[in-house]
């Protein structure tokens, strides 16, 4: 098969947005079914930018779900996220986030 | 045309003075068992008036004690048979200067490492870690290493015998030459890509592609040999400058890391130099740290 | 930070990823990434091919400390891509090896009488198939050159190898890993040349089936490599396991690795020749044969014994 490498951009604002507390954050490997993820501090006005770079194609609506929601429970603002995704279910996808933001503490 | 794929042993008399070489003989080591690593061939021959030893591949014998063995496949006994070739010119030029060490010259045409059940029981990775080594040091003694692809140059064979000359020269394509990891329709199957698709990126691509010109691009080859009757005289050219070279304490401009460079220089290899740079910058910024 | 150090130490190795290995095997708190994820130095060839990527291309690469002793390290992630090698992460290795020579160079030239605990080291967590067959000229170029800075190493600085990753140590890293100095294994880990799918293509099924998981861990896991003398200590699955018998390795002085190594020098090439001219003689149709000549009178006990009865009772093989 011929494959493409896709770029998904996003970008949300949260309700009551708080500043994300830290200025860089790494989790995760890229395994099959799996992802990871970088959180960094940026001045965007108190949105959220995410990239994502899947080989899988046409699951952009899902990933807009599981993304919305990542930002609307954890009020998180001002920063970027880049995710290298390698078929991560929205499950998997849900929880690397959370995960993500637990490394900071 | 003539080929020259499985006739290692022509090639040597292409290369070297008429009559001079003499098999299984190197310093004090002396082989006489035809049968021990038959598809290696080892020996010390004259190349312009002086002494070099030859390394080659006869991909028309078969080694009968080790199954996988045969075509010019490197296996146990062939990879530590050229490694004692190594080890014993070193020997032999010890107590000469760095500028009097005596070349030695691989002569490049295997399709592989041995890929057999006794060989990982009792260790392939070390009998074609061994060989590379001994170049290594060799090299690094002051001895040109030169490498002359004629046949085939695959994988972890070509990185054995081969990958850690000074400067390697490859007859060009249209002799049937072949220097790759794997053929492409391996590739294909293993990645599960697809084949047309790779062979169209190939084109433009030299990084999984196979062939000599494409590693020339990559800097994994030094120079591609148009004619056969060149071979000899490229090959003597190339010890001259590596010597000079040597001599000047450029070291680091042959062999493995010089290729790096000259990938860089060629537009195959881009990214590896930029990566070593930031880590360079990077470790500089906290060496302070850690080298006290 | 403190915590999660601690409670790596009693981690699975096996089951912890490679930046979790690095930075447990080294003082807390002391590791320095270099061209981590921040640098964002994945491959270019990756998404050519439609291949999804990862920020550190694969492998954990930087400094850290094992008491006042620099140590250079590489871990590899064998979940990505299969721990295979490109560029980028074939350049990583490389030069974590050159700078760690550099370094030595460098302390020794501004003081002669550097003690041996200050000695830089390098030590390299393997957990892969070799070349990664999308960037394979890459890949295959990678593993000449780290071959090259070894050699530079000799005489300056000991190179340590770690194997015990669910991936193993394959492909062209395995010819690497043999040229340390010192192999480190765990049960787990494998170590080898050719894949066994690749062996029961050549061979046939009924010579080699390559899903038969015992006959492959025989052939070449720790167990098997530390009676053939090809691992010189094998430890317990666990981060604290490896880091101690890397403390304990790293805690010797320089002139002492050369009894750990397996190849680099004429004398070892010879007794490798003694070891093929046992193969022909014993003609194994198994590992098992292997064990049973060094001395090792029930082989087939050899593979479920416990490592702490295996250490202690096994018959490694020594040939005259």
């Amino acid at each position: 098969m011929r494959k493409k490498l896709n770029r998904l951009d996003f970008e949300f604002k949260a309700d009551k947005a708080k500043d994300f507390p830290a200025d860089f954050v790494h989790y995760g490997v890229v395994g099959s079914g799996d992802m990871e993820i970088i959180i960094e501090k940026k001045p965007l006005d108190g949105a959220i930018r995410v990239t994502v770079l899947t080989p899988v194609s046409g699951f952009d609506e899902v990933w807009r779900r599981v993304l919305y929601r990542f930002v609307k429970e954890t009020h998180i603002g001002n920063a970027s996220i880049e995710i290298n995704d390698c078929n991560a279910t929205p499950v998997v996808g849900s929880l690397r986030l959370r995960q993500a933001l637990a490394e900071i503490s | 045309m003539d080929k020259l794929i499985g006739k290692g042993r022509a090639a040597i008399g292409m290369v070297v003075d008429p009559e001079s070489f003499r098999e299984g003989v190197i310093g004090d080591l002396i082989i006489t068992d035809k049968d021990f690593g038959p598809g290696a061939v080892i020996g010390t021959a004259a190349l312009g008036n002086e002494t070099c030893t030859i390394i080659a591949i006869d991909a028309m014998k078969t080694n009968r004690k080790f199954r996988v063995v045969y075509a010019g496949i490197i296996g146990l006994e062939e990879a530590y048979k050229m490694a004692l070739a190594v080890y014993h010119s070193i020997e032999a030029d010890k107590d000469n200067g760095p500028g009097e060490k005596r070349p030695l010259v691989l002569i490049v045409d295997t399709p592989g490492n041995a890929p057999g059940k006794l060989e990982e029981i009792f260790g392939m990775n070390k009998a074609t870690g061994a060989y590379q080594l001994a170049l290594a040091e060799a090299r690094k003694a002051g001895h040109p290493i030169i490498a002359l692809v004629i046949g085939r140059a695959i994988s972890g064979a070509f990185l054995c015998h081969g990958l850690q000359a000074d400067r390697i020269l490859a007859l060009g394509p249209k002799f049937g030459t072949l220097v790759h990891v794997m053929p492409l329709t391996s590739i294909a199957r293993i990645t599960r890509l697809d084949l047309e698709w790779l062979q169209e990126l190939a084109k433009e691509n030299p990084v999984f592609a196979a062939g000599p010109d494409f590693f020339y691009r990559l800097g994994g080859i030094e120079e591609l040999i148009d004619r056969i009757e060149d071979m000899r005289g490229r090959v003597i050219a190339h010890i001259a400058e590596v010597r000079s070279i040597k001599a000047r304490g450029g070291y680091e401009e042959l062999g493995p890391s010089g290729r790096g460079a000259l990938g860089a220089k060629r537009g195959g290899r881009r990214m590896r130099s930029e990566v070593m740079e930031t880590m360079n910058k990077e470790f500089a910024a906290v060496a302070d740290r850690y080298l006290i | 930070m403190s915590g999660k150090w601690n409670m790596l130490q009693s981690q699975s190795f096996l089951e912890c990823n490679g930046r979790q290995r690095a930075f447990g095997l080294l003082d807390e708190g002391t590791l320095t990434e270099l061209a981590g994820p921040r640098d964002r130095l994945s491959s270019p060839h990756l998404p050519v091919l439609g291949e999804a990527i990862q920020f550190d291309d694969g492998i954990v690469t930087g400094v850290g400390l094992i008491g006042k002793k620099p140590v250079f390290i590489a871990s590899q992630e064998g979940r990505f891509v299969g721990g295979a090698v490109g560029e980028v992460s074939g350049a990583k290795i490389v030069n974590v090896v050159r700078l760690a020579r550099e370094a030595f160079d460098r302390m020794v030239s501004a003081r002669a009488d550097l003690p041996e605990e200050k000695r830089p080291a390098v030590v390299i967590s393997f957990d892969t198939g070799g070349v990664r067959l999308h960037e394979a000229n890459a890949g295959l170029l990678a593993h000449s050159e780290l071959m090259d800075q070894f050699q530079d190493c000799k005489g300056k600085v000991p190179i340590v190898s770690l194997i015990g990753g669910r991936v193993g140590c394959f492909g062209g890293m395995g010819f690497v890993a043999a040229a340390a100095d010192v192999v480190i294994m765990s049960q787990n880990g494998r170590l080898g040349l050719t894949g066994p799918e690749v062996i029961e293509e050549e061979m046939g099924k009924d010579e080699f089936d390559a899903s038969d998981r015992a006959l492959v861990y025989r052939t070449t896991g720790g167990k098997h490599r530390y009676i053939m003398g090809d691992c010189n200590l094998l430890v317990a699955d666990s981060i604290k396991a490896f880091r101690t018998a890397l403390i304990e390795v790293l805690a010797l002085p320089y002139g002492r690795m050369d009894g750990f190594r397996r190849i680099g020098s004429l004398e070892k090439v010879r007794y490798q020749l003694k070891l093929v001219d046992l193969c022909v003689k014993l003609a194994p149709k198994d590992s098992r044969d292997v064990w049973k000549y060094a001395g090792n009178e029930n082989p087939t006990a050899v593979t479920d014994m416990s490592l702490e009865t295996f250490l202690s009772t096994v018959r490694r093989l020594q040939v005259e």
